[in-house]
């Protein structure tokens, strides 16, 4: 069955060897497992690109497959980051904490220990009650369960009122937006229990591996990046293959028709929705780890617009596409606004990328919209002739 | 003869403008019907209040034997009931293959769980090779649908509606476009697909509608106004009056 699924998508065996090759050589060449010729600090870059790759394939199977142009998906991403990080911020803290109160000659009583913890926590947001939302933070196992959870119901709940009235298009893109720019601007209230405009900070330190450095953290949760895309572009791929697809795709291409055809159209999108979300959630509790912090200003609305760019110029419509352009664009994309890339001095003005870089991509996507709708993905399209 | 659809006392306005007027309408569970009439007289709006895209105003419509009302369910619910229906612009689905076109309208759970676990069986390959034999399309199998005729086109629509099985055909000006040819070749598989299900043709063709031979229903404003064979409708002297005699005037 697994190898028919192969022979029928060579694209899938391809991708799984480019994406075992790069894994590898990154491996043997970081400075904790090889030889030390990528940075930490790089490792942790890249391994955060692949993140950014799973939450594009994600995009790609719900909008270039199934239509939805949804301009939200970095909400569910952002949420994922939120869940794993109050497991991180909590546990970190509260060792802190029992260490620092391990001298004393009375052992400190449980409420004396949490609401040390809540003071070190919320004390930058003039607090230091646990929020109701955090009853679980002191359980990576449940957190965990939040990771998928949590962008799983918001997904279910706002798809189900979305599709069930029939919006579509540019509506529901609108939707999108505005579902992610509540939820960004509930958390930047410090009273929203997640620590207001700061975010949580300090998720590069793993609880319980105090002792382990960086390289060998980085290194780590690069591997499980590249382990958590490759699972993704399988599981994705298998969905999108066979007769789902063919609903899916023509639910895309022709949502009457299908809805004729006796298929409810509206459980497809709600299943299609969900489950990229749920991804794309997994997605953020891999990245923030190795970014070190998750703010509300992660899942402002524009986050997702680059979201949609990305896959845009990446080819939508074909999983490897988006794997592409996510990982072109966010890489030259640090690259330019890292100082990267030498400024271009023509006399009269010098061009700094830093301020040039939007102008380049919004360009870049208005031309791969016009000229090239296949993306860089479309390039496959002449080296392989696909046998009919 | 029992009846399969009844359609009764139906009436829907837009915006004031009556498309549909009072119209009951009955149909056998075998055997062709067409429907003509000149532009507005509602033929379409008959097919999308039998289809559930549009809600009447007053009226029935009861399908069965067990007589469910149609009003009130989805576009999908009543599709998996047995109503089957083919767009007047043939709408396949341009970016799969004949064979994925005609996979999708065959008759199998259409839950998402079901089509997600879904595994091809012999018994469906079987089913869809007959289908694509009767439209003439099985060397087109794996074809892209995009790539074929016009007319092919209209035959694969009319095979995906043969695929999902269904006990009555809603057609829509299935020769608008075609060569003689391709006319007597749809005429020829609406006629097979008649012999154990209803089929309702809409036409404003009457060369092809003389060509089906069948019993015609003229729709003028919303209602019926003549009802028998091709020959007793248009000898009718109020059918000339609004439709023929406009026609050829």
């Amino acid at each position: 069955m697994q190898n028919s699924f192969i022979a029928r998508n060579p694209s899938v065996l391809w991708f799984l060897a480019a994406l075992g090759l790069f894994t590898f050589g990154v491996t043997i060449l970081s400075e904790a497992t090889g030889l030390g010729l990528i940075s930490t600090s790089f490792v942790k870059t890249l391994g955060k690109t692949l993140c950014l790759c799973l939450i594009a394939i994600a995009m790609d199977v719900v909008w270039g497959y199934c239509g939805i142009l949804s301009l939200g998906h970095f909400a569910f991403f952002g949420i994922g980051g939120y869940a794993i990080g109050m497991w991180l911020m909590y546990a970190r803290t509260e060792t802190i904490v029992l260490e620092s109160l391990a001298g004393q000659n009375i052992p400190a009583t449980p409420q004396e220990i949490s609401d040390a913890i809540g003071n070190q926590i919320f004390g930058v947001v003039g607090s230091s009650d646990f929020p109701a939302i955090w009853a679980f933070a002191d359980s990576l196992v449940l957190q965990l369960a939040m990771v998928v959870l949590m962008p799983g119901l918001l997904a279910l709940v706002f798809g189900w009122l979305a599709f069930r009235s029939r919006v579509t298009g540019v509506y529901l893109s609108i939707l999108t937006q505005a579902m992610t720019l509540a939820l960004s601007l509930y958390l930047f209230q410090n009273d929203s229990g997640l620590r207001g405009n700061n975010g949580l900070s300090g998720l590069q330190n793993i609880p319980g591996f105090e002792a382990t450095p960086q390289a060998t953290i980085s290194i780590i949760f690069f591997l499980a990046s590249a382990f958590a895309l490759g699972a993704g572009y399988l599981f994705f791929a298998w969905v999108i293959s066979g007769k789902m697809g063919s609903v899916v795709q023509g639910i895309r291409d022709n949502e009457a028709r299908v809805r004729f055809l006796g298929y409810q159209v509206e459980s497809y999108k709600l299943f299609i929705f969900t489950i990229t979300a749920i991804v794309s959630g997994i997605a953020g509790a891999l990245y923030y780890p190795q970014a070190g912090i998750i703010n509300p200003g992660e899942i402002a609305p524009i986050a997702s617009i680059y979201l949609a760019v990305w896959v845009a110029i990446g080819g939508r419509g074909r999983l490897y596409g988006a794997v592409i352009g996510a990982a072109f664009v966010s890489l030259l994309s640090s690259w330019f606004t890292g100082g990267g890339a030498p400024n271009v001095n023509l006399g009269f003005y010098t061009i700094q990328w830093t301020d040039w870089w939007l102008v380049l991509l919004g360009l870049s996507f208005v031309v791969v919209t016009l000229y090239f709708p296949k993306g860089i993905g479309g390039l496959f399209d002449y080296l392989v002739r696909k046998p009919s | 003869m029992p009846t399969l659809l009844e359609v009764s006392g139906v009436t829907v306005s837009f915006d004031g403008f009556r498309a549909i007027n009072n119209l009951s309408i009955q149909f056998p569970p075998t055997g062709l019907r067409a429907i003509i009439g000149p532009n507005g007289a509602g033929k379409t709006t008959f097919m999308d209040i039998v289809t559930g895209k549009t809600k009447p105003d007053e009226g029935h419509v009861i399908w069965g034997e067990e007589n469910v009302s149609l009003l009130g369910l989805s576009e999908s619910d009543i599709a998996t009931r047995g109503i089957g229906r083919k767009f007047q612009k043939p709408t396949v689905f341009e970016a799969q293959t004949v064979r994925q076109n005609l996979a999708m309208a065959l008759k199998n759970p259409r839950s998402p769980f079901a089509v997600l676990t879904h595994r091809k069986t012999a018994e469906n390959a079987a089913k869809i090779e007959a289908i694509a034999e009767e439209i003439g399309l099985t060397d087109s199998l794996t074809r892209i649908a995009g790539e074929l005729s016009h007319g092919q086109k209209q035959w694969l629509e009319i095979g995906m509606l043969l695929a999902q099985d269904p006990r009555l055909l809603l057609v829509d000006e299935p020769a608008a476009g075609m060569t003689v040819e391709e006319r007597e070749k749809t005429t020829d598989i609406l006629r097979r697909a008649a012999e154990t299900r209803s089929v309702v043709v809409v036409e404003h063709d009457m060369e092809f509608v003389r060509r089906l031979d069948c019993k015609v229903t003229v729709l003028h404003e919303g209602s019926v106004l003549a009802e028998g064979s091709l020959d007793h409708v248009t000898s009718d002297q109020t059918v000339i009056d609004v439709y023929l005699g406009r026609g050829h005037a």
